[in-house]
């Protein structure tokens, strides 16, 4: 099996060879600048360049010597852009760290230490506090209520640093033949690589409601104002399925998996009750992967941190195929239980090392504990693609990152 | 009568219905209900109802969250009263998101779901440094001290702040307690708290029995 073989063995819940692995096919499910600088400096690859493409959580593009070194299966269309040296300009992060940037992204730094990045107008849309790693949302366009019309959506959407900062191929969507670009390079990508192909489309809808009115505030209007929120969520939806068909039409044909984001879960449970959630974003859900079904040869993904055990059968429903990050440390998360209970519907793209308390600060023998245990509850039978759970943060010291290809590799 | 009027400040908490849950109060007090009452056996009982909602799985964040903004609602309109007739808190917390870290959602929960238990919350707010917790510490003599962090990376400003209440001398006189998900029991041992606590409902929980403590050793 060649690694895209292998992606979609897993996928269609057939053993592959040996279980595939993600490392950066989306921005979830990658390697922090400063986590990659110090691991390609631990295993003397230091000509390495680390290249920041999800600028919001400074997330690094693991680059093609990185792939073949660790054996990953899957590999994110956006990296298909920004692919020139001049694209990337050499910085250091506060830490000291030296990463590349785009050349889009200036941040500028505060006099207390803080990293701020202003939009066109001014705007402060994104802060990065001293001894943070990642930059925080400033704006919250709606805080203060609903607006009479969403016809300004496009426009206001912007202002929220995740899609204003947004990683590849999103930075240039922009362009004036970003469309018929994003197919060639696709293609070009398919052609000259046999790794499974990721399209990160986002297309949130809970979690949109939360950048542009604020968590706590949206948290209370979906038990109080429904209809509000309906009429939100519908506009959402207009902007969503525009993105869709054409990213259907452009690589539908040739992009493995599409993937969504909405983060329905806490620690100790999902946000909302299922009753809430079917009400308001399952039966939008479904319109959004009914469409790529219909339209694309692309299984559906869906990121989701926290507890979702709760509302599984309800996403089943709503049509994903694949969960990330399985959060294996929250609660009902158990690999045994989730693969018993739902792993004949779904592949668990995740869970196959906590990244909380062991990959970051546990020995390197309890990483190949906890990897082991992780991959016998969820591998058998295939559905399962290895991946951390979410990104391999600043404070995973290589050691923990080498421990846990060396647990891997006993699978493959 | 009365009855009625208690059972509409707990069912208007309950239910998150902020923009009612001040005239319930309101009308509490108007039917000669004294504050007190209100709320202990309103909104107290009401705050620990949604507690065991929230553990038993019938309540999830966003009842809870609803609920203890219909409080806050109705505590604008009990909280003159309360200071009038010198109602005694359950206890005094300095409560606030250490340094380096800026999220303080699941903090204001915390907040909140003391205040439904009727503790006196000092909130120092997010991106706190360990001097403005001695600070406040000094200040309003607090029973707790409550840490905050989101992040692995911003959860050893909480072992810097409780290191700079020992070196202030105030450690021996408060209880500290921590909670965020990066952090654990183990944690908490670790740095020398002196409990954890996993969401609010469990903060609330955790603040009683360290109030226990505190009553048991200073009797």
């Amino acid at each position: 099996m060649n690694a895209r073989e292998r992606v979609l063995a897993a996928i269609n819940h057939q053993e592959p060879d040996g279980i595939p692995v993600d490392i950066g096919s989306t921005p979830s499910s990658g390697i922090s600048a400063i986590a990659h600088y110090n691991l390609k400096h631990y295993i003397g690859r230091p000509d390495w360049p680390t290249q920041v493409y999800d600028v919001v959580q400074q997330i690094a593009q693991p680059g093609d010597e990185m792939l073949d070194r660790f054996g990953i299966d899957v590999i994110d269309i956006g990296r298909a852009f920004d692919d020139r040296p001049e694209d990337w300009y050499d910085i250091t992060l506060p830490d000291g760290t030296p990463v590349q940037f785009p050349t889009w992204f200036k941040p500028s730094p505060q006099p207390d230490g803080a990293w701020d990045v202003f939009n066109e107008n001014g705007v402060r849309v994104a802060t990065m506090p001293l001894g943070a790693t990642f930059f925080d949302q400033t704006c919250f366009p709606f805080i203060d209520g609903y607006p009479d019309s969403y016809a300004d959506l496009p426009q206001i959407m912007p202002l929220i640093h995740w899609a204003g900062l947004t990683h590849s191929p999103w930075d240039h969507a922009g362009d004036a033949d970003f469309w018929e670009q994003l197919r060639a390079r696709a293609l070009a990508l398919r052609a000259s690589s046999d790794r499974a192909l990721m399209i990160v489309v986002g297309c949130n809808l809970f979690e949109w409601g939360t950048f542009l009115r604020r968590l706590d505030n949206f948290l209370v209007d979906i038990v109080t104002e429904p209809a509000q929120v309906e009429r939100l969520l519908d506009a959402l939806m207009e902007q969503h399925l525009k993105t869709l068909e054409k990213v259907c039409a452009a690589v539908g044909d040739v992009a493995d998996v599409c993937r969504f984001g909405d983060d329905l879960g806490t620690d100790q449970g999902p946000f909302m009750s299922p009753k809430t959630y079917r009400q308001l974003f399952k039966p939008r859900h479904k319109i959004l992967t009914d469409y790529v079904k219909q339209n694309s040869t692309m299984h559906t993904f869906l990121h989701s941190c926290g507890s979702i055990y709760k509302l599984l059968p309800d996403l089943i429903e709503a049509g994903f195929e694949i969960v990330n990050p399985v959060q294996t440390i929250a609660r009902d998360m158990e690999p045994v239980r989730l693969k018993a209970e739902f792993g004949r519907d779904l592949t668990f793209w995740g869970g196959g090392a906590d990244t909380r308390f062991t990959l970051n600060r546990g020995t390197p023998e309890a990483v190949k504990d906890d990897v082991r245990r992780n991959i016998e509850a969820l591998s058998p039978g295939g559905g399962f693609v290895f991946n951390t759970v979410h990104n391999i943060l600043p404070d995973v010291p290589p050691e923990n990152f080498m421990a846990m290809f060396e647990a891997i590799d006993e699978y493959r | 009568m009365q009855e009625e009027l208690l059972d509409a400040v707990f069912d208007a908490v309950m239910d998150g219905d902020i923009p009612g849950a001040p005239a319930t109060v309101q009308a509490a007090l108007d039917g000669g209900l004294d504050a007190e009452t209100i709320l202990r056996d309103g909104m107290i009982a009401a705050m620990t109802r949604v507690g065991e909602l929230y553990e038993c799985g019938d309540y999830y964040v966003a009842e809870m969250f609803t609920s203890a903004k219909a409080l806050q609602a109705a505590l604008v309109v009990l909280r003159p009263m309360l200071q009038q007739s010198q109602v005694q808190a359950t206890g005094t917390v300095v409560i606030g998101t250490v340094k380096g870290d800026m999220h303080d959602i699941g903090k204001n929960l915390v907040t909140m779901m003391l205040e439904g238990a009727g503790y006196a919350v000092h909130d120092l707010g997010a991106d706190v440094h360990p001097s403005r917790f001695v600070a406040a510490v000094e200040e309003v003599h607090p029973d707790l001290v409550a840490l905050s962090a989101l992040l692995t990376t911003t959860m050893p400003s909480m072992q810097a702040t409780v290191d700079a209440l020992t070196t202030a001398g105030l450690r021996e006189r408060v209880k500290v307690m921590i909670g965020g998900a990066p952090v654990n029991e183990e944690y908490a041992e670790h740095i020398g708290a002196d409990g954890y606590a996993q969401d609010a409902s469990q903060a609330v929980a955790l603040a009683n029995a360290l109030m226990q403590v505190k009553a048991q050793r200073s009797a």
